[in-house]
């Protein structure tokens, strides 16, 4: 019960922090925006618009950083002058490790699906709405917990920072969003089934073309990799924070 | 606490310390940057294990850091450690609730250390726009929602203005009259002298002494103690003053030079005699020792820079 007392203040310091609603929020609706006027009635031969595609991909690509909030709040609490206060509390401090990653998750997902109603209400992007969602919670998932582990595993909090930016950023340009990556077996790899990044867009893409085998599979390697990544993050929670 | 060692690798934090601490009094603990006040109160919360020695909390040695103990215990920290995001109301809402305290009962004890700290009219407002004694306030408010049974303050007016100093001295006083036992780390000998029931001395890792501000300074009662303002400081022959007869330290700060001598030794015309011989003399005054003529016999250090020695 103690633990749940915070939630409500957790969730309110992360509304509060106005530079994360910039940088997840703002910034990828001004992205999205300038994108629809670029591609704005461009269709392929087959009738596609391209508009689509690439307005998803933005959206689940924003997902990659949605980790740096549980990060940051994780680092504040427990690796900073926060943390003498935090010891002398009467509760269980992996619980409330663990309450701030949810907070963080459900806020990153939250942000996502604002995204997803801007484009689908405003830019006319057709969803799959469930899956969607499935798929972005996965993705929000993955990024708490990888950035954590970062955060868990070094030093320096500034490392951590610059990891979990190598983690987003990386896996953006190995996708080839960038610029085309060389043609061999690693980058193929890394741009498909070794990406979170594609996993996901796969996913989606999959789903919408009514391939649910095909949608399962990417998502189900997403969520291995999140139950994988859970059990090193808590082997390091608990060396770091228990 | 009770023969209690600490080591950071081979500096030696804690060096066999023993602290009581008794039902209702305010033990000031006073040093220097550096002392090991810090590294003390986290040893006596369980922050950080000690290598040697005893601890025993509300008459607990046995594993003292159990929960049910440390809803008895509150800390002010020496750094500010409230939300930036959260107003002073939620601020101590959060405290408030991670205690267990709930409903009506929460919000009567959110009111109730706001009006305490002077803060009820800042309620709904956010620490960034507070001065910084306000914040000071604040970060005390944080640890009395509770009613700890003992506060642990962690200089608790470093870096402040004098009348929230002033206000956050007589909130100690009338936590101590409602009941509360208090433990005031601080570097600020003033400030102990105003609340402390006792003082404890320490410096570098060791207990140097402890007692009653009067038990203490009578202590060095047994001392004399002449400043003298002269022209030059720089010709004062240092050396040969300390080598008269019953001159126990020399300290020059500034235009004025203090001597300290054993009491009765008759040795005032010697030492005025020999700074004239130096440089001219503008004035002269005895003094009674305070809390800072206590910490500078025992130690050979100035309280306030913490660190040369004098």
């Amino acid at each position: 019960m103690r633990i749940l007392s915070t939630v409500q203040f957790t969730g309110l310091r992360m509304l509060r922090n106005y530079i994360v609603l910039l940088l997840l929020l703002v910034v990828p609706i001004l992205l999205i925006t300038v994108f629809s006027f670029i591609l704005a009635g461009v269709e392929t031969e087959t009738g596609e618009k391209p508009l689509h595609g690439v307005v998803k991909i933005m959206v689940v690509s924003f997902q990659l950083f949605g980790g740096s909030i549980v990060m940051s709040y994780i680092q504040h609490e427990f690796f900073t002058a926060h943390r003498m206060r935090l010891n002398m509390i009467p509760i269980r401090k992996e619980l409330y490790a663990f309450s701030i990653m949810m907070c963080g998750t459900v806020y990153s997902i939250l942000l996502g699906v604002i995204l997803m109603l801007y484009s689908q209400f405003a830019l006319g992007i057709p969803w799959n709405w469930a899956w969607s969602i499935y798929v972005i919670t996965l993705m929000a998932i993955l990024s708490s917990i990888v950035c954590l582990i970062f955060a868990l595993a070094v030093r320096s909090f500034k490392l951590a920072e610059r990891l979990s930016e190598v983690y987003g950023v990386g896996f953006i340009l190995l996708a080839g969003l960038f610029f085309p990556m060389p043609d061999n077996a690693f980058f193929d790899f890394m741009g498909s089934y070794g990406n979170p990044l594609m996993l996901a867009m796969l996913s989606i893409q999959a789903i919408e073309q009514s391939n649910a085998g095909e949608a399962w599979f990417t998502a189900n390697i997403l969520l291995g990799a999140v139950v994988l990544l859970f059990v090193l993050m808590l082997v390091l929670g608990r060396r770091r924070i228990g | 606490m009770q023969g209690v060692v600490k080591r950071y690798g081979n500096a030696v934090a804690l060096d066999y310390v023993d602290l009581a601490i008794y039902e209702g009094e305010i033990v000031g603990l006073l040093g220097p940057n550096g002392a090991g006040k810090t590294t003390l109160i986290q040893t006596m919360t369980g922050m950080v294990p000690i290598e040697r020695g005893t601890i025993k909390l509300f008459g607990q040695s046995n594993n003292p850091f159990t929960h049910a103990n440390k809803e008895k215990l509150g800390l002010v920290t020496q750094e500010i450690t409230v939300y930036d995001e959260l107003t002073a109301k939620e601020n101590l809402q959060f405290f408030a609730g991670v205690y267990g305290l709930k409903g009506s009962e929460r919000k009567e004890r959110v009111q109730e250390a706001l009006a305490f700290v002077g803060l009820a009219e800042y309620a709904d407002k956010v620490p960034t726009k507070f001065s910084g004694g306000m914040k000071r306030r604040l970060n005390i408010a944080c640890a009395l929602t509770h009613r700890p049974k003992l506060l642990i303050m962690d200089e608790p007016t470093v870096g402040i203005d004098p009348q929230s100093r002033n206000h956050i001295l007589e909130s100690v006083k009338k936590l101590q009259e409602q009941g509360t036992t208090i433990l005031y780390t601080t570097h600020y000998m003033e400030e102990v002298q105003e609340i402390a029931s006792r003082v404890v001395i320490m410096d570098q890792g060791q207990m140097i002494k402890g007692g009653t501000v009067d038990q203490l300074i009578q202590s060095i009662q047994h001392e004399e103690r002449i400043h003298i303002d002269v022209a030059d400081t720089s010709l004062l022959p240092v050396e040969q003053l300390q080598s008269i007869a019953g001159v126990m330290h020399v300290d020059v700060a500034g235009t004025r030079v203090t001597v300290i001598s054993t009491a009765g030794s008759g040795n005032v015309d010697r030492i005025l005699s020999l700074v004239k011989e130096y440089t001219g003399v503008l004035g002269i005054q005895t003094e009674n020792p305070d809390l800072e003529d206590v910490f500078l016999t025992l130690t050979g250090k100035q309280l306030r820079d913490g660190g040369g020695e004098a």
